[in-house]
Parts: structure tokens; sequence; C-alpha cells
């Protein structure tokens, strides 16, 4: 904490630290100065002059050095001749501010007026009407009626597409410039800016695809007017008919805290939908910030094509059943058999995964883990612990980033990491492309996707720049991914991260620690209850007496699965949708989405966070873990299955991470800076505040368990000279099943395609647009080739999710596909 | 493809050699000359392949050219006719004489006459005030003054320029 | 007694109050609220641009309303948005007028139509095809098809009320 400053606002003493605005010490104080270009979370730029106050400091004898004194004893004030803007004044010693007078409130108004000679009165059909600043403070603060000429108002475009997500209202904008400030400072997409001058004055962009960022949404969140609307909710609700609940967002390991907004819908039957996704502040996680994916991505819990009915295999086929036939079916199915394997998903719960893994422990089962990436049990070890927040890295920190591409991955990790980069902290980001956090890093260890493992043993080593830079950190957290690893490959290189963080004395620290960014939102809870991936998971599929799947779709990503899981004794499945994978069930269980029902999530930085019920089921639905408590029932196993919060009051009994925690706990809040939410939302935006909890980091486990050496891993050299490294790399818009549902994403939404450099498209002789044909013993597949200078040679880049057969990286020869003639 | 590296390499080299190389974007002024030169006007590949050499979005680019007036988004005339309509010339007469110029182009300030070769502007101060009503004719790499203008002395200036142009064509036909 | 009777035999030969009702119907006091209508503009188009703020001054919670976006090629009313559905309960409205003074566009106006009666609960539920005034003459039935760029403004240019 640096020195603090006592000043007097409104007659009210307080101490702030220095160099905080008057705008913000206000604030503490309880004291809301009107603002508009001004947001807690951006430098102040002054343009708006909503925040004028009258500001007075002491006065010094300039011999002496000493305040000069009134009469009575208090410090002479003076003040200056104008007002002055709170947001971009810092607060000084003895400093008076006031923010009650009549002439800050004259100012107010002419501020006010002048904004409105040119601003619609369209407040009944704008959507921000109702939450609008612009809104609130002209009933607050602004005159009656406008001096001007209405005819005089301009009359500019209202529907003017910045790319598909969002759309301006050029009449409604009053430029105080905030979403440019943020695409440029924060998002650094400065990809819509101010065009032309004064009374012209616009935002334009002119990127491709339109507002071409992942972080666009939030700039409807901190217009203060109807100018930025989303696509995705124009026009679906007032803000005053909606029902806010807090939620967890379902799409990557970050887990944003989010909020959503329900509302009863005419054209979905009168059932409650939700209108729209909001952020929730939760500073230790996404701030109040949210990406695109998180806001948009939520369709795919009402898709049509969601499962309503228990299926059950009958002479062959799946008909549909009802629930109490389907328990019985699944449970007889497992009695008969022994060796039973749960392969359970990141999508699932806490509270599935305890549940399934009671049950398959309890018949002498495996609880597998579909995922190609390790590293989890080291993350329990030697991952952040206690009140640890990413905002508190800053100079003398260092940040290593290892095998991910975070903006892609994980777009609000990025954000931080960008953010303690601008801070101060040391970044190193090592992969075998480059990737956009490398913009903000210090070091950039660049290798072959075959040699990452020695790169990364050489940061061991002690001797390059690099490894000295991560030895002399105070905190070091490093985010590590799978890009380019083999599953044994990526056992090794968490364990030798751990093995930097002991080397380097870091391990014990509470800032510093291991983040895998896993693919799902809760692969880590699997990874605490006891799940382990497999690397061989097609013969431990072919061979299981019974599979039990949840949330995972192996047959739909991988035919050498299907034709694992054909084999396999007894399938039963439960997901929201009819997968690949259900089609090849005994019993198919349809399931409850995130919204529908409770449950919590262990992000990546191992904080458990509650996700609370927004709508109402689907009908005939119910969630994973009752789903197994009840087949579990079937077979004499006593389980909890009716609340989740029960559940999860086992779990906490079972597992010493867990110990002490309950719904309760995870529903606890604590005031957080700035605040934001409430009904001031001139000053944050439209983001939710925080009541419903901010979740609790679980408990480090114990270290003491001795680092074992790293599995000798060696990544297969190249088969021959001109084979090609397939590699699958992560895009944030995929075409995965909770995504595709989404259809205003569409257009940005990742393709099946060959990614390969320049060099390597010449050598096959093919450009952009041809196909290419990848091939590895039975394995084939002909891709379209998109040549990216980006791509290290000898390498191919596939997008995951996008309906190639591709999980974990293969070497391939590849050769230009020729179109045979359609007959 | 970048046309205008293609075209121009040694000269934005030059131009780029004049910054520093982690201040590259300090170039994107005399660059955007240097495309405005070549098409009459700014268009839109421009601005990409120019944001394409700095490095920077292709919106900070067009954000720039919508800024200075004297960057043009849109196709231009190959003479500008620049009427001053200050105070002093409008006491003169300028405002009868800009609108009475416009009726006899049969276009609005700002527009391009339909062969392409003039646009009218109204523009401040020129320094002529004595001699109103004035307007400057850019074009060609030069600017000319014209002087105590009637509508029949500034149609035969034009005429005489339509005319230049209308020989040039012929000359390379 | 006597007195009682007299009194029955005066209002024997006064006239009578009652009225032959459906046949007859009384006229109704000039600010009388009844069964409400969404107008329409002259050209056929709708006034109610689904701003939802009838629904939000109601008392009794009686409107509904769902809102959607115009195009030019499928324009039900000026401006962006309309309402894709409006609807209100009858037996839960109390006539009080407030949607009326709320109306941004004066598209909703209480009658004095005062005949609802439904023989079910569901029919006290009023569509937006019920509360609809028909076209006028020489207008057209929405959804329109217009030229682009004539109908953007959805509230009437209003005009100085002390002009």
């Amino acid at each position: 904490m640096g020195k603090m400053v006592t000043l007097t606002i409104d007659g009210q003493v307080i101490s702030v630290p220095q160099g905080m605005l008057i705008v913000d010490a206000a604030k503490k104080a309880g004291i809301d100065i009107p603002v508009f270009c001004y947001h807690p979370k951006m430098e102040p730029v002054g343009m708006c002059r909503m925040c004028l106050v009258e500001v007075g400091r002491p006065v010094i004898d300039r011999t002496t050095g000493q305040p000069i004194l009134e009469a009575d004893g208090t410090p002479k004030i003076q003040f200056g001749p104008k007002l002055e803007t709170a947001c971009t004044t810092p607060v000084s010693e003895g400093m008076v501010v006031r923010t009650q007078t009549q002439v800050v409130a004259e100012a107010r108004r002419g501020i006010i007026e002048f904004l409105l000679t040119s601003h619609p009165l369209d407040c009944p059909i704008c959507d921000k009407g109702g939450e609008c600043p612009l809104q609130n403070l002209t009933m607050a603060y602004g005159p009656g009626e406008s001096r001007f000429q209405y005819e005089d108002k301009m009359h500019l475009a209202k529907h003017v597409p910045l790319g598909e997500l969002i759309y301006l209202d050029r009449e409604r904008c009053i430029l105080c410039g905030r979403c440019v400030r943020f695409q440029s400072n924060v998002a650094d997409d400065p990809v819509i800016a101010f065009s032309q001058r004064g009374r012209a004055l616009q935002i334009v962009t002119f990127s491709e695809p339109g507002f071409d960022s992942y972080f666009s949404g939030n700039t409807t969140d901190i217009c203060p007017v109807g100018a930025l609307t989303t696509a995705d909710f124009r026009f679906g609700a007032r803000p005053w008919e909606m029902i806010p609940t807090a939620s967890i967002c379902p799409h990557c390991p970050v887990g944003c805290n989010l909020t959503l907004n329900v509302r009863r819908e005419a054209a979905a039957g009168g059932r409650e939908v939700i209108k729209r996704v909001m952020p929730r502040q939760n500073e230790w996680v996404n701030e109040i910030w949210i990406c695109d994916k998180g806001r948009f991505g939520y369709h795919y819990t009402e898709s049509p094509e969601r499962l309503r009915q228990p299926l059950v295999r009958k002479n062959g086929r799946l008909e549909p059943a009802t629930w109490e036939e389907a328990l019985a079916f699944a449970a007889e199915g497992l009695r008969e058999r022994s060796g039973v394997v749960a392969l359970a998903g990141g999508r699932l719960s806490n509270e599935d995964f305890f549940n399934l893994y009671q049950v398959v422990t309890a018949r002498q089962g495996r609880a597998v883990l579909y995922s190609t990436m390790a590293g989890g049990d080291y993350v329990q070890r030697y991952g952040l612990s206690g009140d640890a927040n990413l905002a508190g890295l800053g100079k003398g920190d260092a940040v290593l980033v290892v095998a991910t591409d975070l903006h892609e991955e994980a777009p609000l990790w990025w954000l931080r990491v960008k953010q303690a980069a601008e801070r101060g902290a040391t970044l190193i980001v090592a992969n075998a492309r480059p990737t956009k956090l490398e913009r903000y890093a210090a070091h950039v260890i660049r290798y072959a996707y075959s040699e990452v493992l020695e790169k990364v043993q050489s940061l061991l080593a002690g001797e390059s720049p690099e490894a000295q830079a991560l030895a002399k950190a105070t905190n070091l957290v490093i985010f590590f991914g799978q890009e380019g690893l083999s599953l044994e490959a990526s056992e090794a290189l968490a364990t030798m991260l751990a093995r930097l963080l002991v080397q380097n004395g870091q391990a014990e620290r509470p800032l510093s620690g291991l983040v895998a960014v896993w693919p799902h939102a809760n692969t880590q809870g699997g990874w605490e209850i006891g799940f382990r991936p497999d690397p061989d998971l097609a013969h431990t599929l072919a061979t299981a007496g019974a599979v039990w799947v949840a949330a995972a779709d192996p047959a739909g990503d991988d035919p050498i699965l299907a034709q694992a899981l054909e084999k396999a004794g007894f399938v039963i499945v439960q997901d929201l949708f009819l997968t690949e994978t259900a089609r090849r069930a005994d019993v198919v269980f349809p399931v409850q989405a995130f919204t529908e029902r409770e449950g919590t999530w262990t992000s990546g930085e191992r904080r458990v966070q509650r996700f609370y019920p927004a709508v109402p089921e689907l009908e005939n639905t119910r969630p994973d873990f009752m789903i197994v408590a009840q087949v579990a029932d079937h077979l004499g196993i006593p389980l909890v299955g009716r609340s989740a919060s029960r559940v999860f009051d086992e779990l906490a009994r079972a597992l010493p991470a867990f110990a002490g925690l309950s719904y309760t706990r995870l529903a606890e809040v604590v005031e957080q800076w700035p605040l934001v939410g409430r009904g001031d939302l001139y000053y944050g935006g439209t983001v939710y505040e925080n009541t419903q909890g901010l979740g609790v980091r679980l408990a480090r486990m114990s270290a003491g368990a001795e680092l074992s050496e790293w599995p000798a891993v060696e990544i297969a050299p190249a088969p021959a000279d001109d084979a090609l490294y397939l590699v699958p790399v992560v895009r944030l818009y995929d075409q995965g099943q909770t995504l595709v549902p989404s259809h205003l994403l569409q257009q940005r939404m990742a393709r099946a395609a060959l990614y390969l450099a320049p060099a390597t498209a010449a050598q096959l002789g093919v450009q952009t647009g041809e196909r290419v044909e990848v091939s590895a013993g039975e394995w084939a597949e002909t891709l379209t080739v998109y040549v990216d200078a980006n791509v290290p040679v000898k390498a191919g880049l596939v997008p995951r999710s996008t309906g190639v057969p591709l999980r974990q990286p293969l070497w391939v020869r590849a050769q230009r596909a020729v179109l045979e003639p359609q007959p | 493809m970048n046309t205008l590296r293609a075209k121009y390499a040694d000269e934005i080299q030059a131009i780029l050699a004049k910054y520093p190389p982690e201040h590259k974007r300090s170039a994107v002024m005399p660059l955007l000359y240097l495309a405005q030169r070549e098409a009459g006007y700014v268009t839109v590949q421009a601005m990409a392949e120019i944001a394409e050499i700095l490095e920077i979005s292709i919106t900070d680019v067009a954000s720039i050219v919508g800024f200075y007036t004297l960057y043009y988004d849109q196709p231009h005339g190959r003479y500008h006719i620049q009427v001053c309509t200050d105070l002093p010339c409008a006491l003169r007469g300028a405002e009868d004489f800009l609108k009475a110029l416009c009726q006899a182009l049969g276009v609005e300030v700002g527009q391009v006459t339909p062969d392409g070769l003039f646009v009218i502007e109204e523009v401040k101060c020129i320094g002529a005030c004595h001699r109103a009503p004035v307007f400057q004719v850019q074009g060609d790499g030069e600017i000319v003054f014209h002087e105590n203008q009637t509508l029949e002395t500034a149609l035969a200036v034009i005429e005489a320029l339509r005319q230049k142009a209308q020989q040039e064509k012929e000359g390379t036909a | 007694m006597l007195k009682g009777l007299l009194e029955t035999l005066r209002s024997m030969t006064e006239k009578p109050v009652t009225i032959q009702y459906p046949e007859v119907k009384r006229p109704v006091r000039a600010r009388f609220r009844g069964r409400h209508i969404l107008r329409r503009y002259e050209n056929g188009l709708e006034r109610c641009i689904g701003c939802a703020l009838c629904a939000a001054a109601c008392p009794s919670d009686a409107i509904f309303v769902e809102a959607a976006e115009n195009t030019d090629d499928e324009r039900y009313s000026p401006g962006e948005r309309y309402a894709r559905v409006y609807e209100i309960n009858m037996l839960r409205c109390i006539f009080c007028g407030f949607c009326e003074d709320a109306c941004p566009t004066e598209a909703i106006v209480l009658t004095d139509n005062y005949e609802l009666t439904f023989t079910d609960r569901h029919h006290s539920i009023y569509t937006k095809e019920m509360l609809l005034e028909p076209v006028p003459e020489g207008g057209k039935p929405t959804p329109q098809k217009v030229e682009p760029g004539v109908y953007t403004r959805a509230i009437p240019i209003m005009q100085d009320p002390t002009d």
C-alpha cells in the first residue's frame, strides 16, 4: 500500500491512496460524481466534462513551504477559478472538493443539455432504456427542457452493423470513446475508431469481419447510451422485465462469472428463456469482462436437438423409454458385467464427477477423464493457492505461458496475463508459432513442435536469459496447454514445470503455481475427484465390460474410438444431444444443461464456483449427478442424488482439498473494487454486482509427495523427411456441439482446414483453397489448405472440433489431392 | 498482394527510414499522401496496405483519413475549385457567386462533375479578401489564383482547363 | 302498508329506468374507459412500437409485450422495433388507462366498449390481432414491403406544444 492522502469531499474527511482520482475517492466515500467517458477500468481522458467539480487546494507559503492558515487556524484553501474534471485530477494532501454546489449543478445541467442536442429521444425503443446512464443522469441532473431547436437535431443512421455481432446507432452515440479506448487499451484489438471530427465524428470499423474482436460484447456493457447493442439481444426485452440469475460460463477453464437474464417468451411457448448473458463482477476471475463466446454461446442449451427422453436399445434399435425403465435397464446392464469404465468429460460438474466416481469405484471400475492433456495432479499440488489473484502480479514477478494460445483458448486469461505484463511482470511465451500474447512478452521461446520438452528442460538448467528471468522472479505463474503434445508429453511437460517451480523456490508461494489451460470448464474438477486420462483409451474402451460415458463424445471425435466403443460390452451415455457416442449406446439419458440446474465447477485456477438454475428444466431431463445416483440406487449403492448441495457436502467430507466447503461458503461475497453493478450504471457499465458468490480456491494439496522424475518421453521423430506433423490447435469459435447452435457466431467459426507454412505449401505444390490428402496408416483425411506465414515449417495445423478426427498430434504423409472428376 | 509496396518500394523505404523502427506508425501520414497521389483519393485497399506496412490496424488508418480534411476517402476531381466564402468575400458576393457556379456546373459543393474533372469546394480565407469573389484551382501539382471573378470569367477558366484535359486525353489516345 | 302500496302505484306510472340491453345501449360518459384498441397510422402501419412501457405502467400486470425488429421488406411499424406479441389479460385489467398515458405513440387507446365477456379464462387474453384496429381506407395491412430509408423514426417528430 502506497502513501495515503487525506482530503475533504463535501465536508467528509477521507484517506485514500496517493494517485487515486477524485472521482474514485468520492466513490469510496459514498459520494457519486456523475461520469460518461470515465470508466474505473480504463485510463481517464476527460472528454465528456460531466464530472466537473470545485477543487480547492491549501495555499502554501513559498518561503516556508508550510500551508498558510486562516485566522481560525484552519489551512487557507484556494479554489480554482474554474471547475476541474474529477476523473483526471488525482487527489492531493489537504484538497477540498465540493460536488454539491450551485456552480457544479449548473455545469452538469449545461453538459447534459449539450449532450442531448442531438441525442434522439427514442428511449422507448432503445435497448438501453431503463439501464441507461444518460437517461438516469438526465433525470438526476439535467434540465427539464432544452433551449435548442428540435428541428436542428442531427438525424443519423440508426442501424449501422459493425460486423454481425454489434450494431451501432450513430444518433445515440455521445462520443465518450469508452468503446474505442476499451478496444485499443484493454482488448488490444483497435478495430473500431473515431473518424471525421467535430459534429461529424463517428465510430467506424474497417476490420474483416467487422468489429473483429473476441471482446466486442463488452463495449455494449460500458457504452453509457444505447449506441452499441448486440445482435443477439436487440429488442429482446426491456431491462426491468428480466430476472437475473448468477451463473458460470461453461466454455473454458477460466470460469467467468455470468448473470443470465431470463424472461418468459411467447415465441418459446411461454417458457422462460435466457434473453442475454451479462458479466458478473469477480475481480479474482474475470473482473467485469467476458468474451463473446461466453456472451453469445449459450444457445445450445435451448437447441431443439436436445434429448428429451431416455432411450433404451431394444432389438438393436434405440427406442424411447420411461425413466424407470431406462434406469433399471442401465442397472441391469452394469450388474451383469464387471470391468466398468466411466468416461467423463470436463463439462460435468464436481457433483456429477463425484457421484460417478463413487459408483465406479464401488464396482471396482476405472474413472477415466476424457482428455488428451495431463497435469491436473500437478496443478493440485503446485497450483495457485489461497486468495492469490492474477491481478497481484507485477514488477518482479514472471508469467510463463507454454504450448497454448491463450487468446484462443481462454481469452480472459489472455487479458489478465497481458495486464500483468503491462504492470511490469516478465512475460515469457513459449510456443511453436507466434501467438497474440507475444506482443507483450519480454522473451519469446520458439521451438519446433518435436523439441518442446528439450526447450522446457533447458529452462531448468538456468543458463539462458529466460531461465534466469524465471529464477529471479518473486512469483511465477505458469500457464501450460497441450498444443502439439501427446498425453504422455503433456505429463512430462507438467512435471518439468512443477520441477521448475520447486527448483526456483516459488512452489510454496501463494501467487505462484501451475495453471492448466484445459479444453473444458471443469476438467480440473475431474482431476480433483480422481478421474485420470487414459493413454490407450481405444484399448480400454474395447475391453471394458461396460462403459459409462458422460458429457463426452469419443465416437464423434475419433472413428477409432467409435470402433472401440462398439466392442465394449454395455454402453450408458448421459448427454444433452444424440451424439455419435449416444447412437452407439445401450441406454441414453437426457441431462440438464447448466442453465437448468445447480452445480459447481472447478476452474483451471482451482477456484470452485457455483452456478444456479436460471430457467426451468427441459421436461423429462435430469441432472447428471441425479441420474448416476438413481442408477446406483438400483445397484444397491446408496448415493446422495436429490440435491446438488447435499452431494457437494458429501464431496467436501470425502476430499481433503474440499474440506470445509459448502454451498453457503461458496456463495459468500466480499466488497470488490471498483464498485459496479449498483444503481450507478454510469460508473462501471451494465455488469452485474456479485451477490451470489465469489467461489473459493481449493486448498493446495500437500507438496510432500516427492516430485517424480518425468517419464522419458520421446516425441516420435519424423518418420520421413517429407512427413508433416499434424497438430490440432484450438480456435475460440469451433464447431463443437455446444457452440454450433449459436448461429450468430457461425460466420466466425473455424472450418475444417489445414494451415501450412508458405514453404511447406510450396513443397507440396499447393495454394490456399486447394486440397491436400494427409494420411498415417489407415488414417486419412482430405483437407482444404490455407497458407499462413505463422505456421511453423513441417507442421500442419488443424482447428480442433471442426470435424477432423484428430485428437492428438500425428506424423502424416501429405500429398496434393487430385480431384477425381465426378462421373 | 501489396500493390503500393510493389510499386513504390524505394519511396516507402525512404519514408520509413525517417522514423525510428519502433515508431513506424508515424509514417502513416506521408504514406497516405503517397496513396492519395496514386489514386486521387485513399482507397480502402490502400488503407489496408498501409496498415500492413506499418503493422497497425486498418481502422486506425481509416480514422486518420477521416480526421484530416485533405485526405479524401472518395474519388475526387482532378481540379479542386476552391471558393472562399469567409466574411469579407461573402460581403463582396462570394456566396451568390458560389451558388451560381454550382448551378452552372450542375453539381453541389463537394460533388464531382460528371466528367470527373472538377470538384467545387467551399473554403475559408485564402488571403485575397479585397479581390473577392475569388477562387483557387488546385490540380496538376499547382495552385492558381483567380481573383475578381464573375460567373462568366470563372466558366471560361473552367472551360480552358477542360480543353486542356481533353487535348491531353486525345494526345495519349 | 298503505304508504308502501302508494309507492308501488307511483312507480308503475313512471318511465322505466331499465333498458332493453343488448338491443338498446346506454350511452357512456365521454371519458369512459373500456376495451383497448391498438391504432394504426393512415397508411396502415401499426402505431405500436413494442416498447412495453404500457406493460411497465400497468399496475395489474395485465399486458405482455414481446418486441422484434422491423425490416423494410417486412415492416409492421415505423422505426426499428415492433410488437411481435401484444396481449392484454382483460380479467386482470382494471381499466385505469395508465397504458394510454404511458404510450409514446398514442397506439393504445381505451374505447367505450364495455362488452367483455368470455366463457373461458383463456379467452380473456386479447391478442394483438384482436386489439389492432382495422386497416384504414387507403392503407395496407401489415407487414408491408416499403421503400428503404423512409420509416426510420419510431416516434413521430414531436411538435412544440407551445406552438
